[in-house]
């Protein structure tokens, strides 16, 4: 049987009820008049997010309730902890509702008002992107909604799996401590706090972004690649050179190696020195304009992105799933569904 | 031996996975409730003597004993399982692994596209043991295409992922994350396909080969710019501003190295932003804001330069506006909200607090966790409680040199 699920709320929700409709659910979105700024223009992200979905404009109380009564998987994202209960979150009867929210649901700072460059501040993040003597960096995009709203549709899933009726609160800001790499554990266990270094990942060295003819290449040589990089650079000597014996030398001597790696790229181009990367297997990638992803022959070659069919106007390419099931890729419909089109369910 | 209470109670997998993505994704999984036996390699944590402290420090105390059982980083993401330490290259301990994923839901690694197959351990083999066995797969590049056989981390995958055209100080200055931040994308994707497949598996009975690419979560990650770009908007980088909010950035507080980081969300906002800060124009709306942004961070500079983070913070958030402090490690054991919602668990060794669940239903209990486990420390109770083994046929792969519990000499 399709699942009914109702999807209330910004791109958070939009994003987990798009691995919904992916999976083959049956997706009602409510719209809202508003959902919050979001990083690129109404079109891309309703063209992202909500193909394959029905779009129900309505603010009409009731008829939301009657919805989410009749639906298997409740999601709301809402701004704040009393704007969720303010939705009467707690009075639907759906199976299994997820709760997403900036702060969770309880705690001092349940209604304190958010955006995503807050969220990563205070998560976390911010504090170790960009230069040491400058301004931290936000992350832009929409990384907290998407990783927050993966989750939910994990947590769902399991919930439906096992048959259980549940009512999961997940918060934005958790999530992101959930995601942290080794800040924490980095100042409990080692007593250092993590700091940002610009482009550097810092504890292997070289692993930097680096300037070459044509744009920009980013090298990250963990030590067990130390020596495919002398071949790659073509300077083999640089396997006796002192300096650079183990990585903790080349920690201590980055300026030095980051001065000889920068000089042999600048004059090459990124596609010299992505062949040459894969032929040395090294790890290595290239910085790309959204044009060159797009085209990118291996991506094509993988069939990643969606195409548009008959019913389209326009042929965008559109970000499947980054997972594939029996080597399937989860296409919907790329345009949403008016409610006019299929009936609405009811309770 | 059964997982901690949760909706994946009964769920067995088999995690081989290694570094950051697979291990965090898979520890999702344990804390839903998923029995988990970690399939370890015998170096698989590291040789005897390390060269130099992890990255994360060690567990407990400088210069431990058994440091390979002591690695912070590694301990993080791996509480809720048992560790199976097995040659896998070994006859013998191909033959236990097979067996054991007779009886298991799911297989997990984030190996090289090949290193599985080339071990005779590919999905087909995998599948012929067990037709219901949902594997997963996550080589950094996929498992076919052009780049499959490159070398993918984290840091490498986001340049070509889009990202980098927007993270920056302008689009002159573009700057890698440094965060491996593909990593974590991958990993809640992998938890997200896991229980997708699980649940396909319920309906239809068949197994399922799940693959998922770092590089194509990167991609995904950058969808609505992709999309933006193809609609003849292409997005650029604004450093700390945004495409429809001003002010939005991040502004220098007292202290050293202290930060806030603030946005007007909507023109409530705004307006309460200027009943704090003198000098801004309450009719101003978004399009002017965009065009005097240089002189309104300069009067929020002003203002927030004289404050710490803390006291700035809550000035504005009782104002109705959007702004917290920019936190580094101390200031997140600190902060209150984790604190009210105890999501730094002492579980671990040495009472440790390690980061908790971000998922909060009836029936989770994080007061359930386990420790990470000592490598090998499983080894009989996985055998004998999954296969049936007796001891003499435990002992006499520990004996043939099959099974390990410490790194080899």
């Amino acid at each position: 049987m399709v699942e009914r699920v109702l999807e209330i709320g910004g791109y958070a929700a939009g994003y987990c009820g798009r691995l919904f409709a992916r999976a083959g659910a049956d997706v009602v979105r409510i719209q809202m008049d508003s959902v919050g700024p979001a990083w690129a223009s109404d079109e891309a992200m309703s063209a992202f997010l909500h193909g394959g979905k029905r779009l129900l404009s309505t603010a009409d109380g009731q008829l939301i309730a009657e919805l989410a009564n009749a639906a298997d998987i409740l999601i709301v994202e809402a701004q704040t902890a009393n704007a969720l209960s303010a939705m009467d979150f707690d009075g639907f009867s759906t199976p299994v509702k997820l709760a997403m929210t900036p702060f969770g649901r309880t705690g001092p700072k349940c209604n304190w008002n958010a955006s995503g460059n807050v969220m990563l501040a205070m998560g976390g993040y911010t504090h170790l992107m960009g230069d040491p003597d400058r301004a931290p960096l936000s992350l832009p995009g929409h990384y907290l909604e998407f990783q927050t709203a993966a989750l939910g549709y994990t947590a769902i899933n399991a919930c439906r799996m096992a048959g259980q009726h549940k009512v999961i609160d997940l918060g934005m800001f958790e999530t992101l401590l959930a995601l942290s790499q080794f800040t924490s554990v980095r100042w409990q266990c080692a007593g250092e706090q993590r700091e940002r270094h610009g482009s550097d990942f810092w504890y292997v060295v070289p692993s930097n972004l680096f300037v070459c003819a044509d744009g920009w290449v980013y090298l990250n040589i963990v030590p067990s690649f130390w020596d495919p990089l002398t071949v790659f650079l073509e300077r083999p000597e640089l396997l006796l050179d002192s300096r650079f014996l183990t990585n903790d030398l080349r920690m201590e001597n980055r300026e030095a190696l980051h001065a000889i790696v920068g000089e042999i790229l600048a004059p090459l181009s990124k596609a010299e020195i992505f062949a040459r990367a894969q032929a040395c297997r090294i790890p290595l990638g290239v910085v790309q304009s959204f044009a060159e992803v797009l085209d990118d022959p291996h991506l094509q070659a993988r069939s990643f992105f969606a195409h548009s069919n008959a019913r389209d106007v326009q042929p965008w390419r559109i970000p499947e799933n980054p997972y594939c099931i029996n080597g399937e890729r989860r296409t919907v419909g790329l345009g949403p569904i008016t409610s006019e089109q299929v009936p609405l369910w009811r309770a | 031996m059964a997982g901690v209470n949760g909706p994946l109670n009964g769920i067995k997998i088999l995690d081989l996975t290694h570094v950051w993505a697979g291990p965090l994704g898979v520890r999702f999984l344990a804390d839903l409730g998923a029995e988990v036996v970690k399939v370890e390699a015998p170096y698989g944590r590291g040789p005897q003597q390390f060269p130099s402290t992890p990255i994360g420090g060690w567990i407990g105390k400088a210069d431990p004993e058994e440091p390979w059982n002591r690695n912070a980083l590694f301990t993080k993401l791996h509480r809720n399982r048992q560790s199976f330490c097995v040659d896998l290259k070994q006859a013998d301990g191909r033959n236990a692994f097979l067996e054991l994923v007779r009886v298991a839901d799911v297989v997990i690694e984030n190996f090289s596209a090949t290193a599985m197959r080339s071990m005779g351990l590919g999905y087909d083999a995998l599948a012929l043991a067990n037709p219901q066995i949902i594997y997963v797969s996550m080589p950094g590049f996929g498992a076919t295409g052009p780049y499959s056989e490159r070398v993918a981390f984290g840091p490498v995958v986001e340049p070509m992922s889009g990202l980098t055209n927007m993270l920056g100080y302008g689009p002159d200055e573009p700057r890698n994350s440094a965060l491996a931040i593909m990593d974590p994308v991958a990993a809640v994707h992998s938890a997200a396909a896991v229980v997708e497949a699980l649940r396909q598996c319920q309906i239809t009975g068949a197994g399922a080969y799940v693959e998922l690419s770092l590089h194509e979560g990167g991609v995904t990650y950058s969808g609505p710019w992709l999309l933006d770009h193809q609609m003849g908007h292409t997005p650029v980088c604004m450093g700390n501003r945004h495409p429809n909010m001003a002010p939005h950035g991040i502004y220098p507080c007292l202290g050293q190295d202290q930060w806030l980081a603030l946005a007007c969300v909507d023109q409530m906002q705004w307006r309460a932003l200027c009943g704090l800060i003198p000098g801004l124009a309450q009719e101003s709306d978004l399009q002017q804001r965009q065009k005097a942004a240089d002189d309104i961070d300069r009067k929020i500079r002003a203002w927030t330069q004289n404050q710490s983070k803390a006291q700035a913070s809550e000035l504005l958030q009782a104002s109705g506006i959007a702004a917290g402090p920019v936190n580094g490690a101390a200031d997140l054991f600190a902060d209150t909200q984790a604190q009210f919602r105890n999501f730094f668990v002492p579980y671990e060794q040495f009472d440790t607090p390690m980061p908790g669940n971000p998922i909060h239903m009836a029936g989770l209990a994080s007061h359930q966790w386990t420790q990470c486990p000592d490598l090998g420390a499983n080894n009989h109770d996985v055998l004998s409680q999954w296969l049936g083994y007796g001891d003499a046929q435990i002992s006499a792969l520990e004996d043939a040199g099959v099974l390990f519990n410490r790194p080899p000499d």
